[in-house]
């Protein structure tokens, strides 16, 4: 297994992870009141949008990957 | 419970003065938070205005960066954010073992962050020769932005090691963790910005 594949192997369960702890993390925060739960929701959703462009990329969806990696 | 029945310092006393001025703290840490947001901004702006106004992307002579190396690093910093929200959900709930255990794996983690910008730095650098002082546009937005960017991280590492030593030290109690809640209210901003950075340079 060459370098890349162990980094996108890496990405790819890491994003998982990362979206689904945000996205859950988010959905028992939802009814929460009060200005900084607010932003902690809004940076939440974002973490989760982060995990899955991550996924997106190892998995070469989006981004560039050159030939062999 | 309400703030104000937790507000209490060490001795089991009511913290006047933390009640009165809490919001204040956190309106302000808020605003430290949007000035820096439109400082970044501002940065981001000018690197998308250059790269559509130039003669294609990236510049003769510059290969694509490569996605791989990002998004593991990415998800390692992102990784950092979701312990550090647990972090303080931990503290609030009292699992105080929990908290700390989590506030050291996101300072981990923020640290192996740093050390994967640095990798990459040094490949980008000795490997393909891309500088921020020889490599037009591209190297000067691409080395000043995620160099702030790591600035950042930096001194969040070191906030949330100086957040261990004062908890270690019961500074905060159930209801007095202002600098808990300031601390992951950072972190999770250095979090959004990299989702931004990562995309600009990686992913369009």
């Amino acid at each position: 297994m060459n370098p890349g594949t162990i980094e996108r192997l890496g990405a790819t369960i890491g994003g998982i992870i990362v979206a689904v702890v945000a996205f859950y993390a988010l959905y028992k925060d939802w009814k929460s009141i009060g200005v900084e739960n607010q932003v902690f929701k809004l940076m939440l959703a974002l973490l989760g949008l982060g995990g899955i462009l991550a996924l997106l990329a190892a998995l070469n969806v989006v981004g560039f990957a050159p030939k062999g990696s | 419970m309400s703030v104000a029945a937790l507000a209490h310092d060490a001795h089991g006393e009511v913290d006047q003065l933390y009640l009165e001025t809490r919001e204040l703290r956190l309106q302000g840490f808020l605003l430290f938070l949007v000035s820096d947001c439109v400082l970044f901004s501002s940065f981001i702006f000018a690197y998308l205005y250059m790269r559509n106004s130039g003669q294609g992307w990236p510049p003769p002579g510059i290969q694509r960066l490569d996605v791989a190396f990002a998004a593991w690093n990415s998800v390692v910093l992102f990784g950092s954010g979701a312990t550090m929200h647990y972090a303080l959900e931990n503290f609030k709930h009292g699992n105080f073992m929990r908290y700390m255990l989590l506030l050291l794996a996101t300072i981990v983690l923020g640290a192996g962050f740093l050390g994967g910008q640095a990798y990459e730095y040094n490949h980008l650098i000795f490997g393909e020769h891309v500088t921020w002082w020889g490599s037009g546009i591209f190297g000067a937005s691409f080395f000043t932005l995620t160099g702030m960017h790591g600035l950042h991280v930096f001194i969040g590492v070191c906030y949330l090691t100086v957040l261990v030593l004062q908890s270690a030290g019961g500074v905060y109690t159930r209801g007095k963790f202002f600098g808990i809640t300031a601390g992951t209210l950072y972190w999770h901003f250095v979090d959004v910005i990299w989702v931004v950075l990562f995309s600009i340079f990686y992913l369009l």
